[in-house]
């Protein structure tokens, strides 16, 4: 089993949650962040006015709002999980996210305490 | 290249953010979360807290630079008082850009 912990722009979440739905992966774990990448903060993420020159001025923003979603899945899905968030997510902009991919020891569901591979099927 | 996630006190999280930015660390993701410790909350007169809040610092880096970057929060988030946070460490087995689609930090 592999968690993985995609930082992606808010506004791809809905776009995301359904692609991932009808794929096969519904299960996940979303979280609001705030963050930055290399380029220190660009603006040009937020709906409010900003002076132009802002937005392409890196550290202009010290976070940026952005969603974090985490999924587990067997090992055999992880690069069609991957896969699927970098297409849907992929926009060529600065700031299109990032996409770990961390190994779990153990999942246990809680209702029925299965172990492993039921517990995320 | 390992995943660090540092639990450190609200008002010290900006020092830390600092310093790590200065030591060329700049790319993280901060969130807020509560919890406790071994203290189980803190006890004020008769008031118990139970969860108490803290942010979350998450950054991936490669190994060679794990200790610099725990050095780096733990002189940054110290008080000496309960409640300064812990520091995991975790491994992660692949990176991706989702702009560029290319593997790696």
């Amino acid at each position: 089993m592999k968690e993985i912990v995609a930082i992606i722009r808010p506004n791809k979440m809905t776009r995301t949650k359904e692609v991932l739905a009808v794929l096969g992966f519904p299960a996940m774990t979303a979280c609001k962040v705030l963050g930055r990448g290399k380029q220190k903060g660009l603006a040009g993420e937020v709906s409010f006015e900003m002076r132009p020159e802002l937005l392409q001025q890196e550290g202009s923003l010290k976070y940026i709002p952005k969603r974090l979603i985490s999924l587990v899945v067997n090992d055999e899905d992880v690069s069609l999980v991957v896969e699927i968030i970098m297409r849907v997510n992929r926009t060529g902009e600065v700031g299109d996210g990032r996409i770990f991919v961390c190994p779990v020891d153990q999942a246990v569901r809680v209702r029925t305490q299965e172990e492993g591979k039921e517990a995320i099927c | 290249m390992k995943m660090v996630r540092a639990i450190v006190r609200p008002e010290k999280a900006e020092d830390v953010v600092d310093a790590l930015a200065s030591a060329g660390y700049v790319a993280l993701t901060k969130m807020d979360v509560v919890g406790r410790g071994k203290q189980k909350g803190i006890h004020v007169g008769n008031i118990y807290y139970d969860e108490l809040p803290k942010v979350m610092l998450m950054l991936v880096t490669e190994d060679q630079n794990v200790e610099e970057v725990i050095e780096i929060i733990s002189r940054a988030a110290h008080t000496g008082s309960f409640g300064d946070g812990k520091i995991f460490v975790s491994p992660v087995e692949e990176a991706y850009t989702v702009r560029t689609g290319s593997k790696g930090l």
